[in-house]
């Protein structure tokens, strides 16, 4: 055993040929995969490519067919071999809070876990008082489970996988379902635990921009793993170079560029461009010349984003073919709105359940053809002011008019002129693409005669050509979401409620889908009011109005917002060094604003960069770190969202 | 086995059941219910039976005819009607549950020694009801018959009435009902319906206490730790084995006061085989949580695999010996009969340990038996 041990050196995981199946749906196929001690490692990709079946049997908790599985020394073959891992190991399955239990409070939870795993009193007393500072539970103590908020339950569950030391934790999607700033808590809090017990990790998500926070990852999808190695070097190897423009008008240039480049977005007025195997110089000529007559504002070459690469990966890998698409989207059959009036507007809207206000005096409007987004944490009372827009809910307070109706009044009305589309897909799933589509048709009165039409349209609309037969829930979730979406607009409305659309869809998948919100909106003048968890989408709305206990506390452009915050609070500066947790302690302490980790880097948010750098690197110095690299960038949508929304938790006390 | 794990499962078990109401309320709330709306609803004591009457004939001896009818505690008269045409109404409504129609001339046949005849109308829907209604009619009347002839008998031949009685029937049955001497068939119900609630209760609950983890993914937990499957089995389960064990006695209180039935037996007799039914009927719960993966379908396969051999084959509504071959080897198959047994021959007929020994081992048996597949099947590592 203990030469065993010295023989796989420094591997905790250690995986080849792993495959798993459920029925005869291959789950997970010929994985190979190693973990070293100490590593923080991702598993990256959309729902269904396999993470959590991997992880589990990983875990021990779930048997599988092929293939070779080693954690800990032990190789994993069986129920009792299982059993030999598991006192080393912490699992937190998926789904946020669920693994705990909501009728006992915060430490019964604590005390039952720890009960399980045989740690003693002394221990316990001790572990528990340091592992709920940390996460700043301490105040919670004796609050039931389900009374907590997404990301304190996330923390709970942290501590409770904690709680008996293991040496190896596995943590699947730790962070789906949480507030951006309750993500960064929750990683800042994962990186010091880690470091200070030498624990190594690993860890699942579906969000591409968290992969900064691993030291290596893998990047799965269908059951396989695409790439793997440090983000920077998955990064490097999609071949081709990414370009970013802003042209008038936009959609021409979108266009003309779409036939060249298969892989292509626009987000707000930006559209980015990934070409295949092109060095960046050659690629901006080439993109000048397809632009002739369009004027083009700006233009420039950017490293690709681990998204980006990762779309690129599928395309000349896996999802490699014709893609080319058709370039003929269908039109309305509609007279179109007039793209200068109000689509959407807010006035006082507030909204009280018992107690509790939902939504307190809320102020917006959306003008046709535009994309708005809605962005908030969990409870923050986006759904519940949806639900008020939509004429569902009664408001307390204030009005709306939404397509020329008053919510008030008109909730009928306003329910012919709108689409909406719930976070959950309200489609019947044991029906088929084209029955549910029949379904919402005569749910919306599409007139008989038209119908065969509009269906035919839907179906070009969404791209579901090919699986009109096939039963809605046997469909993967990207497809599942674009019917979702072609049946809230079987009624061609002038305007569309999008509440949380994205969640769960693989980052192709979601690119397909923004591309069809965005003919949307550009070409038939609809708007589009979406509300997203993911900051790297809502860079695609034109407008952004960002929630906070019910309150809108920023409402502007995203471009406008990220200058904003440039102004108030600076650059980004990402410091690399030879020793980030060390060094990270230190930043922290020297109170410099937003300090936070990612993997191997630091982020934090400077005014005036040359005086901060030379700060920083007289630190660093004095306590012997090395940097390796010190570089400014301009802060993020996400950067945005964590400043404003920790700048008045910090202002309310807790 | 470690004792602080199954501990710790019991007593996490034991804060949810109690702090989540709906919960709360199925652990005890749920079983008394069932006995109290079943044990009030179904009574196979046929009585007030409501019916109407034609009289066509309307004269002295119509009327003394038909008043044994009105009297008799068995049957609620509701009135007389003028034409038959009246009657399809009201029985298709069912107002009443049949009809007396005496013809016209009935009086006079019968004092000029001649036959005739009564029709009756009966509500055939329920076989069992229109069967009894026919019994009492038939013996009404055979009563009826019986006086007329003593009657004759008396004036014709000068005889006494003993006489005539003697004469007329010569052989009485005298019965008496041991156990049950009244033949209140609420004693019998009420007692039966415990093993009835205990069948459907536990299992119940455990399988959804078990169904719920592995529903919302807390299973995992126990999957992933070191705790071993029996002392995960046992510490999930021993709640539910508590609240069923107070169950027992509130149940029995219930049987005794409320429907007033004695209890004859041995009572630590009965409760230690209560107790051992219920070890049971926990299993089946185990054995079901291990074969479904939701709530909804743990609650629809409980009811059948539970409520039918408790309803059907345990003698409880048609006694065992009336069943066919293969129904009755079926019955002895669930250890429904085996517990029904014991809590007739406790309640009703003060039967103790020498007489319903091997009713009791069956169910040790079944115990043993339900647990062993539970733990053979829950598996920490499953395939899915």
């Amino acid at each position: 055993m203990g030469e065993a041990a010295l023989v796989v050196e420094n591997a905790v995981i250690n995986i080849t040929g792993f495959c798993k199946s459920y029925k005869k749906k291959l789950a997970v196929n010929k994985v190979d995969l190693s973990v070293q001690r100490g590593e923080i490692y991702g598993l990256i990709g959309p729902d269904g490519s396999g993470k959590s079946s991997l992880m589990k049997a990983i875990a021990g908790v779930l048997s599988f067919e092929k293939g070779s599985l080693e954690v800990l020394g032990v190789n994993v073959v069986s129920e009792s071999s299982a059993e030999k891992i598991k006192g080393r190991l912490g699992f937190m399955p998926q789904g946020l809070g669920l693994n705990l239990y909501g009728d006992l409070s915060v430490e019964e939870n604590i005390d039952f876990f720890a009960q399980l795993r045989q740690v003693s009193r002394e221990q316990l007393a001790e572990r528990k008082e340091k592992l709920l500072t940390m996460t700043r539970l301490e105040g919670f103590r004796s609050r039931l489970m389900k009374n907590l908020s997404g990301g304190m339950k996330q923390k709970l569950g942290l501590v409770c996988t904690l709680i008996h030391q293991p040496e190896l934790v596995i943590l699947d999607e730790p962070t789906t379902g949480v507030d951006p700033v309750s993500r960064r808590d929750f990683w800042s809090i994962l990186a010091e635990l880690l470091r200070e017990q030498g624990i190594t990790a690993l860890v699942s998500t579906a969000y591409m921009d968290e992969a900064a926070r691993f030291h290596r990852l893998s990047l799965m999808y269908n059951g396989q793993i695409l790439a793997a190695g440090e983000p920077d070097a998955i990064r490097q190897q999609a071949k081709g170079c990414l370009i970013e423009l802003s042209a008038e008008p936009q959609f021409e240039a979108l266009n003309r560029l779409k036939i060249h480049y298969p892989q292509i977005e626009a987000t707000g007025p930006i559209i980015r461009v990934f070409a295949d195997n092109v060095p960046s110089s050659k690629c901006v000529n080439t993109i000048t010349g397809l632009l002739t007559g369009v004027e083009i504002k700006t233009l420039r070459a950017l490293d690709p984003e681990l998204e980006d690469a990762f779309i690129a990966l599928l395309r000349q890998g896996p999802l490699a073919g014709p893609t080319k698409k058709d370039n003929s989207v269908p039109r309305f059959d509609k007279p179109l709105p007039d793209n200068k009036s109000i689509a959407i507007e807010a006035k006082q809207l507030t909204k009280d359940f018992d107690q509790f206000r939902s939504v307190d005096h809320i102020n917006f409007t959306v003008k046709q053809g535009e994309i708005f987004g809605l962005l908030g944490a969990n409870g923050a009372g986006k759904t519940t002011a949806i639900k008020m827009l939509t004429g569902i809910l009664p408001p307390s307070e204030g009005e709306g008019q939404v397509a020329g109706a008053n919510m008030s009044g008109a909730a009928q009305t306003i329910k012919e002129r709108i689409g909406y589309m719930s976070q959950a897909f309200s489609l019947y799933l044991d029906l088929t693409v084209m029955e549910n589509i029949r379904l919402f048709a005569s749910i919306y009165g599409v007139d008989r005669k038209i119908l065969k039409q509009r269906i035919a349209w839907v179906i070009q609309i969404a791209g579901l050509t090919g699986v009109t037969g096939q039963l809605a829930g046997s469909l993967p979730m990207g497809i599942r979401q674009r019917l979702a979406l072609g049946c809230a607009l079987i009624h061609q409305p002038g305007v569309l409620f999008l509440d949380e659309p994205t969640s769960g869809v693989d980052p192709v998948g979601r690119r397909h889908f923004w591309n069809i919100l965005v003919h949307l909106a550009r070409v038939e003048q609809v708007a589009i009011l979406v509300t997203t968890h993911y900051m790297t989408e809502a860079g695609h709305c034109d407008h952004l109005v960002l929630m906070y206990a019910g309150r809108v506390i920023a409402d502007d452009t995203p471009a406008d917002m990220i200058q904003a915050l440039q102004n108030e609070a600076g650059q980004l500066l990402d410091i690399t060094t030879d020793n980030p947790l060390q060094a990270l302690a230190l930043l922290e302490k020297e109170n410099f604003k937003g300090v936070s980790l990612f993997g191997k880097h630091i982020h934090l948010l400077a005014l005036d960069i040359k005086s901060v750098e030379k700060r920083i690197r007289e630190l660093l110095v004095k306590q012997s770190i090395r940097l390796i690299d010190i570089t400014p960038h301009a802060p993020t949508l996400e950067d945005v969202f964590v400043y404003r929304v920790l700048a008045l938790e910090n202002k309310v006390p807790a | 086995m470690n004792f602080n794990r199954v501990w710790a499962v019991t007593y996490k078990e034991w804060r949810e059941i109690f702090r989540d109401r709906l919960f709360f309320a199925m652990a005890f709330v749920l079983p008394i219910g069932i006995f109290l709306a079943v044990g009030f609803g179904i009574s196979f004591d046929v009585e007030k039976i409501n019916f109407a009457v034609l009289d066509q004939d309307n004269t002295a001896t119509s009327r003394n005819f038909l008043h044994r009818l009105m009297d008799s505690r068995y049957f609620d008269y509701k009135g007389h009607v003028q034409s038959e045409r009246e009657l399809d109404p009201l029985l298709a409504d069912s107002d009443i549950r049949f009809a007396i129609i005496i013809p016209p001339r009935f009086e006079e046949q019968l004092l000029s020694g001649q036959t005739t005849s009564v029709q009756s109308l009966i509500d055939g829907v329920f076989p069992y009801r229109a069967e009894v209604a026919k019994g009492y009619i038939s013996a009404i009347i055979a009563n009826f018959n019986e006086q007329s002839l003593v009657t004759h008998s008396v004036s014709k031949f000068g005889i006494t009435k003993q006489q005539a009685m003697a004469q007329v029937s010569p052989v009485r049955l005298e019965s008496r009902y041991l156990y049950n001497q009244a033949l209140r068939s609420q004693w019998s119900i009420s007692s039966g319906f415990m093993m009835l609630v205990l069948m459907v209760a536990p299992p119940f609950l455990t399988a959804l206490g078990v169904v719920r983890e592995k529903e919302n993914g807390s299973i995992y937990n126990i999957y992933a730790s070191t705790i071993s499957r029996s002392e995960f089995i046992l510490g999930k389960l021993l709640p539910y084995l508590l609240i069923s064990c107070l169950n027992i006695i509130i149940l029995w209180w219930l049987v005794m006061t409320i429907f007033g039935t004695p209890f004859k037996g041995h009572p630590f007799f009965y409760y230690l085989a209560s107790v051992i039914y219920v070890i049971c009927t926990t299993g089946v719960g185990l054995v079901v949580s291990l074969l479904v993966r939701t709530q909804v379908a743990a609650v629809m396969l409980t009811i059948v695999i539970s409520f039918i051999p408790a309803m059907l084959y345990s003698g409880l509504l048609v006694p065992i010996e009336s069943m066919g071959t293969e129904t009755q080897i079926e019955s002895h198959l669930f250890p429904t009969l085996y517990f029904l047994r014991v809590t007739w021959g406790s309640f009703l007929k003060g039967l103790g340990w020498a007489e319903l020994w091997f009713d009791v081992a069956a169910l040790v048996f079944y115990a043993i038996l339900l647990w062993v597949i539970g733990f053979l099947n829950f598996h920490k590592r499953p395939s899915e």
